[in-house]
């Protein structure tokens, strides 16, 4: 396995960990399903993947999927409170325009909300910004800034204070360190690569 | 539907029908069944004819079939050609063939013309058994439920224990998705395309348009006319405006933009045709008139304007809950007779009712008719939805 495999399993598995099995699952930037189809068949959950581009939906089809074309705002204002057990943004978060209309309708669908995120106040980004003063690029970070989404970097500091600021319930947390498995308990927004959050309101 | 296919050069075009890919020359049948039948208006004729066609084997499990439902001016012959002539094949031939996405190598495909139609079915042109003429107005109104009745009098004839799945596009579309909500536990799989879980006032005015060019043609006699008569003016004027709303300014623009025909004057005033799209509108009322009869169409676009799932049962939701078909609904961009936001609406209906639906959506500048765009997108994800892992085995023995 590359190491960006074990990565993405790594936090399959956490995720996994924390859903109950047989609910209703949504997955806000699906792709092309990897993550709902390994919940679909370790905890028999019934999924649904929104995400935007029509290549990504074909994909989760294939794998017996169901899967949303559009926004995913839209998406979640056509369900009624609480109709998801879990909402899942798994390395998403950092993409979206306004991450608070998404969070709250998020919570508003779903009794838990799952955020998975890499964590940019990694020590190693930190020292790279300072040392070469330019965008990251890396295994995480693959593409130079003119090749990219516009992308919002969020570190487990921001994440905190956001939910502070927010009034949202923090039921439980997951800091790995820099190779996304080990898990970190000292200083997290400068030792963990990867950060995981269950949000309920 | 609209009614243009590439004519190929002759020399080809003898052996096309060869070509691997293609169903080659088939054959319409017709099932008759002789048992009365009851409208849901509670009008009743004492038997009908289905013309269908299939292509592919039923295995011995008979549970491969895919059945494919036309559109408004559609008909049976969706793959395939007639005779090796043919100027085209059946309208889905794209889409239908030995290894296409809808794989006739695994799968019994069955289309049948519907009920109330022209191409051979019993409709409105059909001979009244009690009078010896055409039914003419006399013919039950036609539903889209009594077709999806008909039409699973057709599939049981066959033989067919399980519906593979249930394809459609426009009017299609809507037989797809209530012949799930009719037959529970009846088809697996249903593929909805550029449709509608109920008109919009738009839809309605532009087929209410459409009638009244036909019925205020004096021909059309309050529906009682000889076969190769009858209102050929407002038909042909009907099928003219609809076509324009089954394609787009920016496709109409890309085909024909403000080219006149050879020999029009830049600065000549006359009413004959001048522009190009003029003499294509032109060809397509014309061409229509030679297949298509009047009072069918009344009926038909009578039974698209008062199709409507989430009327009887008060929500589309509770008019879902007896599916268990997985679903696929498929909007296009530019579709403004039947849009996006109609095709979505269906999905997530599904949704909320907890079945298992999902939503795409393909740009393109096309409008309504791009449900039989050549896109490779397309097929790839019809195939992928039709051919994904089963739980049970194919049987290729038969």
């Amino acid at each position: 396995m590359t190491k960006q495999i074990v990565k993405r399993t790594v936090d399959m598995q956490i995720i996994g960990d924390w859903v109950e099995p047989g609910t209703r699952v949504l997955d806000l930037g699906c792709g092309s399903g990897v993550l709902l189809d390994y919940l679909m068949q370790t905890k028999q959950v019934s999924g649904i993947g929104v995400d935007l581009e029509f290549a990504k939906i074909t994909a989760c089809v294939r794998r017996g999927l169901a899967a949303y074309q559009g926004d995913m705002t839209s998406f979640m204002r056509s369900f009624p409170d609480k109709h998801f057990g879990r909402v899942i943004c798994s390395r998403t978060v950092h993409e979206l325009a306004d991450p608070t209309a998404v969070i709250d309708e998020a919570l508003r669908v779903g009794r838990f909300v799952t955020v998975g995120f890499v964590n940019h106040g990694f020590w190693k980004n930190r020292v790279n910004a300072l040392l070469q003063g330019r965008k990251i690029k890396n295994e995480v970070y693959t593409t130079e800034w003119f090749e990219s989404r516009p992308a919002n970097p969020v570190s487990v500091a921001d994440f905190e204070h956001f939910c502070t600021a927010k009034g949202i319930r923090i039921a439980r947390r997951a800091h790995l360190a820099g190779d996304w498995h080990t898990p970190c308990h000292t200083l997290p927004n400068l030792f963990a690569g990867y950060a995981l959050y269950d949000l309920a309101r | 539907m609209t009614d243009d296919v590439e004519v190929l050069p002759s020399t080809e075009s003898a052996r096309r029908h060869l070509a691997p890919g293609d169903v080659g020359l088939v054959a319409p049948r017709d099932f008759v069944s002789s048992h009365p039948f009851t409208f849901k208006s509670g009008q009743v004729i004492p038997g009908f004819t289905l013309r269908y066609e299939t292509y592919g084997q039923l295995n011995a499990t008979r549970d491969n079939a895919i059945v494919i439902c036309h559109a408004l001016s559609g008909d049976h012959h969706c793959a395939g050609w007639h005779t090796p002539d043919d100027r085209k094949p059946g309208w889905w031939n794209n889409l239908i063939g030995p290894g296409k996405a809808v794989d006739t190598r695994r799968y019994f495909v069955v289309c049948a013309n519907v009920l109330g139609g022209c191409q051979g079915s019993t409709g409105p042109s059909s001979i009244n058994p009690e009078t010896g003429r055409p039914y003419g107005i006399l013919f039950p109104f036609v539903t889209i439920r009594d077709m999806a009745r008909a039409q699973k009098l057709l599939l049981e004839h066959l033989g067919i224990a399980k519906v593979h799945a249930i394809i459609g596009g426009s009017m299609g579309g809507m037989l797809a998705l209530l012949s799930t909500i009719e037959f529970p536990g009846f088809i697996r799989r249903v593929l909805a395309m550029a449709t509608t879980g109920r008109e919009s006032a738009q839809a309605i005015a532009f087929n209410e348009v459409g009638r009244q060019a036909i019925m205020q043609d004096p021909a059309w006699n309050r529906g009682d006319y000889p076969k190769e008569a009858g209102p050929r003016v407002g038909l042909a004027i009907a099928r003219m405006m609809a076509h324009i709303t089954y394609v787009t300014d920016a496709s109409m623009d890309r085909k024909f933009g403000r080219r006149k025909k050879d020999g029009a004057h830049a600065d000549a005033y006359t009413f004959d045709v001048q522009f190009e799209v003029e003499g294509y509108l032109r060809h397509q009322g014309q061409s229509f008139i030679n297949r298509f009869d009047a009072n069918s169409y009344l009926y038909i676009t009578r039974a698209l304007d008062q199709f409507d799932l989430a009327h009887a049962d008060g929500s589309l939701e509770k008019a879902f809950a007896p599916v268990d078909a997985e679903t696929l609904i498929v909007g296009f961009t530019s579709d403004w007779l039947f849009p996006p936001e109609q095709n979505r609406s269906l999905a997530l209906a599904l949704l909320r009712a907890g079945k298992r639906a999902s939503y795409a959506e393909l740009s393109t500048d096309l409008g309504h008719d791009s449900f039989l765009l050549e896109s490779e997108e397309l097929y790839a994800l019809v195939r992928a939805f039709l051919e994904r892992d089963e739980p049970y085995e194919f049987d290729y023995a038969i």
